[in-house]
């Protein structure tokens, strides 16, 4: 409780230094602006109002952000037990597969809880069937968890696009390779505006995983073996087996955020449907050096930047490629601070 | 005729992974890893793309695009060496920068044309049977390729210098009995890593595809990073993951050119599951070969 | 003292934004009609999004400051889609062109909660109460350029090199292939999907792979095809290209490619809307333009098509315009064998654009 608190009575004191690292990455930003014949003021003030000034915009945020946080407390997990888990990519798509198949196969079959929760469940199990995978690999093979992650994220891609061209093609979209819409009685309640539960079920999860990683003793187990292998050895852990059910975990969250956008957000399956969001959420995990408090946080400013980088666009008239690099220059800004802390 | 076909494909394709694979292997011994060499690789292929644009030599494009991938690899360094900022996330937000950058100005490139590097026919060589034309019929980028694998391998394993920057990835104190400083051979091998990853992506835009379009790079240099696991961190094995992923790249085409009625998909997943075969078989040997402070870039994670 | 110091600094900056923001949005109230365009690529693709591109610039220049436009690229064909429309509104569209067709369920999504606004989609079979789809028969442009194959080919075997197995593509795969056999029913065409719409390197690898396997003229469906039309011609490859002219890369192999004139549909398109006279026009359902209206056509012939063939081609267009010749006219079998359409039937809209068969002489995967 003491690390908590102490945790609060730092905050503010270090987020006013990233606000004043991140405030030069924006003036950094307005000049190349201006540079480009763009007034910087005018489209900041239209970023601001029109993504943190509405209920919508602050609603689209929140939905942006649900699935970063998911697959970036993901990422802690596993990196807590040492494993670099690059793969949040392909476990979110093998989630948003098979949670999409078990919608389809169920449709308006059962009542609406039990049917998200089935989704839900198949979700985490596709996820973590395609991370389990790299983890069998990693303690069967010694096979680098870092190199199959991320080269299983491709051949996720492959696998994704071979079904939504395939056998789950919608009948009824005149042969355009998506799946069918899934069933009303599936789509995750909203709370308020496009909302859905699933900013909520993420913050529960990530609070969850927070306790059990600095709580239980399997936390413990899990810390020791991330702060080194060898010594765990030692202390009798089973290091095999404890990193086995991280990479599980943390695969099923992702999965989990696969499930989520489905039901919640996209409400069928596309090529395309969250490319990207492993990348960023691993970006969000390391950023936070894998604390899931922190992770939360470092997740909606991704989200929020996402947002708000269309709106940028739509108002400077500049290509897109102006969003990457003013979400690239933010997030410097904030790893520019480095490692201050070593305990936790 | 297809095995020649396989392995001209292998090395063409391949040459830009494999650079790649060389530059991460340099910033990996001293115990750095850039996530970012994609957007270095991208940074390397348009610069090299404007000048040879604006200047029509390829020659002057190749340093100029070395010394651009160095710059961002140089922002790396700064970050993860000097701030100790997170070296996963600032590789991977390395990427979007270069990927952002190189798209915003890249812009009215897309329908220039560049003359760029041409294959040379190397005489006599290239006449082998089967390997002749495919190793000795290439474009200049993929001859000096040759140079530099065996060049990194006497660099890092033979000479002094070699020594020290492995010290500097593997026991800092090897660095200090030679009265050197750790962090400057740290910078020095991660703009070396940045340098021959843009050099990468100058193959790619002025030597084999004579385009520039954004995100023509199309995950090669993350490819590359995970290659070097295959390589062993070893310089003088970087063309075995690289070439493999070439191939395969051009047996997809290859298939579907002799009419196999397979779904594409199925097809494009071939270079990722030989990638996986291959790190399967280098891996069951179980040698240890990271070098200790890349470890512990892994291990930091609280 | 210290804290009310930092409180009225505070207190400052947020007045400002607020004055900036208020400022700011008086300001996009201005009273002309925004109009919003989305593309699924960059606009500066050389290809599919560039032609929508210009055509928005069209409609700009156009209208002048009646309207104010918007523009969002490298738009994925998701929900995001969905939130960009959604945003462009909320900054004060109230036309809006989502130019791909996996822009449709999305846009469809957002055509519904905003029913003050027109959509126009570009290729869409799905239609609401106000949205329209609208799209060119660009499969006319291919199949003249198949003629064009058909007679430049002395190997008899074409190859065709595209990104994915979607209708739109296999459509313009069959459409070529038929004009080719008009003039030489010997030949095949060996399709290659690379799994990109712009990847230079894997554009490289297929013409590489193509030409190995004596193919002599290579037709293409993607975005940026300077790649390929470059290597054609230096591989002594006969080249039809896509989208765009791209004649001086290729001086002596080039022999057409189909394109699109997206611009006057464009303008007239937004004036129907500005007019308020979008219900009941023809873009109140699916609007389909064709060589007769000019929003597709053929880039200039290359030296490589000789006079009988630009004859032969100028001739089947004109027929096409007039309408007395009709490409998928039945009857069309698939390759297994399978009649498609019955003789002396012409093919909806809908029959044609949901296409997932190949004609006879296709060899390739339809998946």
């Amino acid at each position: 409780m003491s690390k908590l608190k102490e945790y609060l009575k730092t905050l503010p004191r270090r987020l006013g230094k990233t606000a004043a690292v991140v405030g030069a990455a924006v003036v950094l930003f307005a000049v190349f602006l201006l540079c480009q014949g763009v007034n910087p003021l005018s489209v900041y003030a239209n970023m601001i109002a029109s993504t943190l000034g509405t209920s919508y915009g602050i609603g689209q945020v929140l939905i942006k952000s649900t699935p970063f946080i998911l697959i970036a407390v993901g990422t802690c997990v596993s990196a807590k037990a040492g494993l670099v888990n690059v793969g949040g990519e392909g476990q979110f798509a093998m989630g948003a597969l098979f949670s999409v198949t078990a919608a389809l196969f169920i449709g308006d079959s059962m009542p609406s809880f039990f049917g998200i929760v089935l989704m839900m469940l198949a979700g985490m199990i596709g996820g973590a069937f395609w991370s389990g995978l790299a983890g069998v690999f990693k303690v069967k093979a010694n096979m680098n968890e870092t190199l199959t992650t991320l080269i299983m994220n491709y051949i996720a891609y492959q696998i994704v696009s071979y079904f939504v061209f395939n056998q789950l093609k919608d009948p009824d979209s005149f042969n355009w390779p998506q799946t069918s819409e899934i069933s009303e009685s599936l789509q995750l309640p909203r709370i308020w505006g496009k909302v859905t539960i699933g900013i909520v079920i993420a913050l529960l999860a990530a609070v969850l995983i927070w306790l059990m990683i600095s709580k239980s003793k399997w936390g413990y187990s899990l810390r020791v073996i991330g702060g080194n292998a060898n010594a765990a050895l030692h202390a009798g852990i089973n290091v095999q087996k404890v990193q086995m059910i991280a990479m599980l975990i943390s695969g099923a969250l992702a999965g989990f955020a696969g499930a989520i956008e489905i039901s919640g957000v996209e409400e069928r399956l596309r090529q395309t449907t969250g490319v990207n969001y492993g990348y960023l959420g691993f970006l969000a995990a390391w950023m936070a050096w894998n604390n899931p408090a922190t992770a939360i946080f470092t997740a909606v400013v991704i989200g929020f930047l996402s947002v708000a980088g269309n709106v940028l666009e739509i108002s400077s008239a500049l290509p897109s490629s102006a969003i990457q690099i003013l979400m690239a220059l933010v997030l410097l800004a904030i790893l520019w601070k480095g490692k201050e802390k070593k305990s936790a | 005729m297809i095995i020649e076909s396989l392995l001209t494909g292998a090395v063409q394709s391949g040459t830009s992974v494999l650079l790649t694979v060389c530059g991460e292997t340099v910033t990996e011994r001293v115990g750095v890893i850039n996530l970012g060499t994609e957007g270095c690789m991208a940074v390397g292929a348009l610069s090299a793309y404007i000048v040879c644009a604006n200047t029509g030599s390829p020659w002057f494009a190749v340093p100029v695009a070395c010394i651009m991938g160095g710059l961002m690899a140089l922002i790396h360094a700064y970050f993860v060496i000097s701030r100790k900022a997170n070296q996963l996330a600032t590789g991977l937000t390395l990427m979007f920068l270069g990927l952002g950058l190189t798209a915003f100005f890249g812009r009215n490139y897309v329908s220039v044309s560049v003359t760029g590097f041409t294959r040379v026919k190397i005489p006599l060589l290239s006449d082998i049977p089967i390997i002749g034309d495919a190793i000795f019929n290439q474009d200049p980028i993929t001859y000096l390729s040759y140079l530099i694998c065996p060049l990194l391998c006497i660099l890092i394993y033979k000479t002094r210098f070699g020594l020290i920057l492995r010290g500097a990835g593997e026991d800092e104190n090897v660095v200090f009995a030679y009265g050197h400083d750790p962090i400057k051979m740290r910078y020095i091998g991660v703009i070396m890593g940045g340098m021959l990853s843009a050099l990468g992506g100058a193959q790619l835009s002025i030597a084999y595809t004579h385009t520039w379009i954004e995100g023509m790079t199309g995950s090669r240099g993350v490819i590359g990073v995970a290659l070097v696991c295959i390589a062993a961190w070893n310089p003088a094995k970087a063309f075995i993951g690289a070439y493999i992923f070439g191939a395969a790249q051009a047996l997809q085409m290859m298939l579907q050119q002799q009419g196999l009625e397979i779904s594409s998909f199925l097809l494009m997943m071939i270079p990722y599951v030989l990638v996986l075969i291959a790190l399967f078989i280098t891996s069951i040997r179980r040698r240890q070969t990271m070098p200790a402070e890349l470890k512990k870039v892994f291990e930091s994670v609280t | 003292m210290r804290t009310t110091k930092i409180k009225k600094v505070i207190a400052a900056l947020l007045a400002s934004a607020a004055a900036l923001t208020t400022g700011c949005s008086s300001s996009t109230k201005s009273g002309s009609v925004g109009v919003g365009f989305i593309f699924v690529g960059t606009k500066d693709d050389y290809g599919y999004n560039q032609a929508a591109y210009e055509a928005s610039v069209a409609v700009e220049e156009h209208f002048g400051d009646q309207i104010r436009v918007f523009r969002s690229e490298n738009i994925p064909e998701t929900s995001e889609a969905t939130r960009v429309l959604e945003q462009m509104i909320q900054q004060g569209a109230t036309i809006l062109f989502p130019t791909s067709y996996g822009h449709l369920d999305p846009a469809l999504d957002a055509a519904k909660d905003n029913p003050d606004c027109v959509f126009f989609h570009q290729g869409g079979l799905k239609t609401s109460e106000n949205l329209g789809t609208y799209f060119g028969t660009i499969w006319e442009s291919f199949y003249l350029a198949g003629i064009s194959a058909g007679a430049a080919t002395e190997s008899n075997k074409l190859g065709f090199i595209t990104s994915f197995a979607i209708p739109q593509v296999m459509l313009n795969i069959n459409a070529f292939t038929l004009g080719a056999k008009s003039v030489n029913p010997d030949v095949t065409t060996t399709v290659i999907f690379t799994g990109d719409w712009s990847d230079p390197a894997l554009q490289t690898d297929a013409v590489n792979s193509l030409a190995d396997g004596g193919i002599d003229v290579i037709a293409t469906h993607q975005d940026s095809t300077k790649t390929i039309v470059e290597l054609c011609e230096s591989k002594g490859i006969y080249v039809c290209g896509c989208h765009a002219d791209a004649s001086e890369l290729a001086p002596t192999k080039w022999l057409t490619a189909p394109i699109w004139n997206w611009s006057e549909l464009f303008i007239d398109m937004t004036q129907t809307a500005l007019d308020g006279k979008f219900k009941g026009s023809i873009y109140d359902g699916k609007y389909r333009g064709g060589l007769k209206e000019g929003v597709v056509d053929i880039a200039p012939y290359g030296s490589a098509v000789s006079e009988d063939v630009r004859a032969q081609i100028d001739a089947v267009k004109q027929q096409m315009i007039d309408g007395t010749f009709f490409a998928f006219e039945g009857e069309i079998k698939d390759r297994d064998g399978n009649v498609r359409i019955e003789a002396g039937v012409r093919p909806t809209v809908d029959e044609l654009e949901t296409c997932d068969w190949f004609v006879e002489g296709v060899i390739g995967s339809t998946d």
